[in-house]
This record gives structure tokens, C-alpha cells and sequence, in this order.
């Protein structure tokens, strides 16, 4: 299996003080589906938008797909940013657009000159979009307003905006937290099922153990910006959770024993 | 039940007190500065009026006139229709006209000038400045200034009136573009997708109902200055209307003021129309 991505003792330090991650190294194989799971602030976000250098990080190499990524600038970073796709928990997409439209913009990286510019793609880019959207099931929407979708279809666009840039690397922030349990449970299956068909590797940001666990081969496990587990869902026992939460594995589900006000003061 | 349950025990302590039974309901740290502006207006207002030795008895004596000359207006004559009509017509194309090019110059100069499109801080401050010192000097000005440069005419209207409006245009843009959520920004930018395309096709088409309600606020906007601008000598009604007061022929003039308002009044029920279909 080779290699996609490489963390080689990643530091962040934020302009006010903030270690957000303290000396972070793990790898990433082709296909694998890993889970980052941890409480808030502790740098799961912050490892996600390294990886693309959304956040330029302070130490460390990160090396994707071979490449170093702090090397990178102008358009060769914007070459090396095509090749991993990204996932919103806010779908972040142009609303005022139509689906099709929006599954598109996934192309303008590839496009250079006036057709970049005014978005003038090509018959087959729209081909394989609209084929993209009946994958998803959402042939009957092309059309549609991304303003008139559920919350449940505006991530599939999201999803099909992020394959259309045929990434070998996909990176979810948290990609199922504003959403139903059904409609996560959709979102999450095809994530598996649409990563693992294409053999892109996939880096989730997750708070929901469970559906961690369910989905993962790999688990990562970050408590204030430290990996303190990096395994196989099956090897995370209570007391990695405790190590990582801070608190006990009953605490973390709602309605728990724990004292309430103490977890949400750690957590904020 | 008596009254006094219905109250909250703290405003009952609170009230009992200040020894009354009305219950306060102003907040408890009051803000000072709307009476202070206040008294600031009332101030400046006596201060104006003592420069300026306004004589408001002479006027009061004087405002039978208003009445005739309203009267004399009312009384139309429609001898000089073909010149008023051609006139409006020609207040109306520079209304247009400039609207258009300040329009495509406003969107060029707005992208620039919005901090969160080429993310080149200096750049936006730079185009920022430079367009508030344009929109600080006011429009019959640089009409003024172009008719000495590109002399009498109604180019001298097109050019002068589209330095205010690409001003203006440039600030209410940069701000549309600006309430663009980073976010939106951030997913096509991890696309690998350049500046320039992410905004012609993400930002542009995000801020479009904006940039039309904008278009349409300026285009009246533009017309009832132009209106003004032909009377300095840019050419359009202004210049009928001005040209047939001074020679006294007010029903000529009362059809040309007539038609102005009609005009605005149109453009005005026109976008209100276009604004509920966007």
C-alpha cells in the first residue's frame, strides 16, 4: 500500500498561545478510512487544515502524496491542493447555485485561463457530474437550487463537489454534525462505500464515538493537540476514551452520571 | 390574588426600595449619549440659526409667491414638447449610460477593494481611500470639472457622473462581497481553484441579488442628479428647465418638472417590481 500522507512531528502554535498540536507524527495508506476523534480544542480541525495549508503549521513535515507541503505556494500549491478534496460540517456551498453548478466548481482547480475563469466546463466534466449526482441518488435535483435542499443532500452535493476533484485524499470536518441520525447514517455509508470504490483514502473529524468506531479501519485519538492512541477501533478500550475525553466512557453519552458542568467547562 | 404576587420578589425589594409601587423598567445602566447628542442638535441648531441671520418674518411675507409660481407652473404649454421630449431622453441615456459603466468598473474595482477576495490587505485599503476621496467630492463637481476638460455636452455628464457612481459602486460591492461567508470562500479555495475564478464563480453569483438592489437604488439616484447636472450645463432637462425658468416661461418648465417626476416615479415602481422577483 503507499503512503498518502506523512505527519513527521507536527507543531502549531497559534499567534495567542495556543499549542495546538505538539509534536503530531502519524501516516495515512491508501484506502485506509481513519477517524479523528477528541474533545473540542484538541486540534482536530488543526490537523485537517494543515494538511492542505489552510493552516500553515509552525514545526514538523508534513509530506503529502510525496510532496512536501510547506514547500508549496502559488500554483503549485494550488496543484497539490487539488488532489485532496474536503468536507464541511456546514457544507459550505454557493447557494445561489444550481446543484450541478455547485458539483462543478469541484473541476475549476483543473481548468486554466478564461475557462477557469468564467467556469466554462467542459461536456465531459458535466457528464461525470451529473453521473456523480445519480451515484448519490440525487439525479432529480441537477437542477435545484443547493438553497432548496435538506441538510442531508446539501452534504451529498458537498460529497460530489469533493470526488469531482478526483482527490486521492479526502478530508471530513466533521461531517455529520449538523445532521439527523438518519441523514448521518446516509452521509457516513457513502462516504465508506464512495472512498473505498474509488480507493481514496479518507480523514474524518468526528465526535460521535459510535459511528467512529463503526466506520473506521483507524482510529486517531488527540487529547490538547497530543496523539494518545493511533489503532484499530477494536483496540480502543475505556481507558484510551477516559485518556482522550478526560472523563469516563458513561459521561460521554448524553444523560450520563457525570458532573455536566465540569465536561462542557473542559469542552468549550 | 392580590398585585403584589404577581411581582417578582427582587423587583419588589427593588421597589420597596425607592418607596414607590411602580415597578422601573429602564435598563439599569442607562445610556448617556443619546441625550447628549441630543442637546448637541438643539445646540447647533441655535448656533445656525444665529450665523446665518435668517429673517423668517420676510419669508413668511413671501409665501403667497410660492403659490403663483406653482400656479404659473400648473398652467402647461406644450409648444416645446419635442425639445422636452428629446431633453428626458437624453437625461435618461446618461442615467444609463453611466450606471452601466460604473457598474462593470464598480465590480472590478469592488473585487479589489474587498479584503477577503485577493487577501492583499494594503491593496484594499489603498482602492478604499482612493474611492472615498472620490465620493467626498460631490457629483455636480466633477461634472464641472469634466466640462472643462472634455467640454459642453452630455459626455461631460457621462464621464462626470461616473466617478461618484463607480465610487459608490465600489464601497456598497467590496462590502456584498465581504459578507460572503469565508467558508464558502475556503471549500472552492481547497479546490485548488485561483482567486480570480473562485470569485467570478462563487462570490459573483452569491452577491448578485445584492448588486442588483444596488444598481437599482443608484439608477434613481443617478437620474434625479442628472436632472440637476443639465442645469450646470451638461446637457438633458436640467437644462430645459433652468433655460425655460429664467425666461420666465413657466408652463414649459412645469411640464419638463412634471415629466421628472414621472420618470423617477416609474424607475422607482420598476425596481421595486425587479427587487420582489430576485
Amino acid at each position: 500500500m503507499d503512503k498518502i500522507l506523512k505527519f513527521e512531528n507536527v507543531s502549531k502554535h497559534y499567534p495567542n498561545g495556543v499549542h495546538a498540536l505538539k509534536n503530531v507524527s502519524f501516516e495515512v495508506n491508501e484506502g485506509e478510512f481513519v477517524s479523528i476523534i477528541g474533545p473540542s480544542g484538541s486540534g482536530k480541525s488543526t490537523i485537517l487544515r494543515s494538511i492542505n495549508k489552510l493552516i500553515p503549521i509552525s514545526d514538523g513535515n508534513i509530506t503529502l502524496d510525496g510532496l512536501l507541503v510547506s514547500q508549496q505556494k502559488g500554483k503549485e500549491l494550488r496543484k497539490l491542493r487539488r488532489k485532496v478534496g474536503m468536507i464541511f460540517q456546514n457544507y459550505n456551498l454557493v447557494y445561489s447555485l444550481s446543484v450541478l453548478q455547485n458539483v462543478l466548481h469541484g473541476r475549476l482547480g483543473y481548468m486554466d485561463g478564461l475557462k477557469g475563469i468564467f467556469g466554462l466546463y467542459s461536456e465531459e466534466d458535466k457528464k461525470e457530474a451529473i453521473n456523480l449526482l445519480n451515484e448519490l441518488g440525487m439525479e432529480q435535483f441537477c437542477y435545484n437550487r443547493a438553497s432548496d435542499l435538506s441538510g442531508g443532500q446539501k452534504q451529498r452535493v458537498g460529497i460530489a463537489r469533493a470526488i469531482m476533484q478526483n482527490p486521492k485524499l479526502l478530508l471530513c470536518d466533521e461531517p455529520i454534525a449538523s445532521l439527523d441520525p438518519s441523514s448521518a447514517k446516509t452521509i457516513m455509508d457513502l462516504l465508506r462505500d464512495m472512498t473505498r470504490k474509488r480507493n481514496i483514502a479518507c480523514i474524518v473529524n468526528l465526535h460521535q464515538l459510535d459511528v467512529a468506531i463503526k466506520y473506521s479501519t483507524r482510529i486517531i485519538g488527540l487529547s490538547k493537540g497530543e496523539v494518545v492512541f493511533d489503532g484499530p477501533p477494536e483496540k480502543l478500550t475505556d481507558d484510551v476514551i477516559e485518556r482522550i475525553y478526560n472523563t469516563s466512557r458513561e459521561n460521554l453519552m448524553i444523560g450520563g452520571a457525570g458532573n455536566d458542568k465540569k465536561d462542557s467547562a473542559d469542552c468549550a | 390574588m392580590t398585585d403584589e404576587s404577581v411581582i417578582p420578589s427582587t423587583v419588589r425589594n427593588n421597589s420597596a426600595e425607592k418607596a414607590s409601587n411602580k415597578i422601573p423598567v429602564g435598563c439599569k445602566d442607562k445610556n448617556t449619549f443619546v441625550p447628549r447628542f441630543l442637546t448637541g442638535v438643539v445646540v447647533l441648531t441655535v448656533l445656525s440659526l444665529i450665523y446665518l441671520n435668517i429673517d423668517w418674518l420676510k419669508l413668511l411675507s413671501r409665501v403667497p409667491d410660492v403659490g403663483v409660481v406653482f400656479w404659473d407652473l400648473a398652467h402647461f404649454d406644450f409648444s416645446d414638447m419635442d425639445i422636452i421630449f428629446s431633453s428626458m431622453l437624453e437625461t435618461v441615456s446618461i442615467a444609463v449610460l453611466s450606471l452601466l459603466y460604473s457598474l462593470i468598473l464598480g465590480i472590478a474595482f469592488g473585487m479589489i477593494a474587498a479584503r477577503n477576495i485577493f487577501k492583499i490587505t494594503w491593496l484594499s485599503v489603498l482602492t478604499q481611500s482612493f474611492f472615498t476621496f472620490l465620493r467626498a467630492v460631490p457629483t455636480p463637481v466633477w461634472v464641472l470639472l469634466m466640462l472643462v476638460c472634455l467640454g459642453m455636452g452630455s459626455e461631460a455628464g457621462v464621464a462626470g457622473l461616473c466617478v461618484h457612481t463607480t465610487a459608490f459602486f465600489t464601497k456598497s460591492f467590496a462590502q456584498s462581497f465581504e459578507s460572503i461567508s469565508d467558508e464558502t470562500m475556503e471549500a472552492l479555495e481547497v479546490t485548488g481553484t485561483s482567486r480570480l475564478s473562485i470569485f467570478i464563480n462563487a462570490v459573483l453569483p452569491a452577491a448578485f441579488s445584492q448588486i442588483v438592489a444596488w444598481t437599482g437604488m443608484r439608477l434613481e439616484t443617478n437620474f434625479s442628479e442628472c436632472a440637476i447636472l443639465g442645469m450646470v450645463g451638461a446637457g438633458g432637462i436640467g437644462y430645459v428647465i433652468s433655460r425655460n425658468l429664467q425666461n420666465y416661461n413657466y408652463g414649459s418648465a412645469g411640464i419638463a418638472i412634471l415629466l421628472v417626476f414621472i420618470v423617477a416615479y416609474v424607475i422607482e415602481r420598476l425596481f421595486v417590481h425587479i427587487k420582489k422577483k430576485i
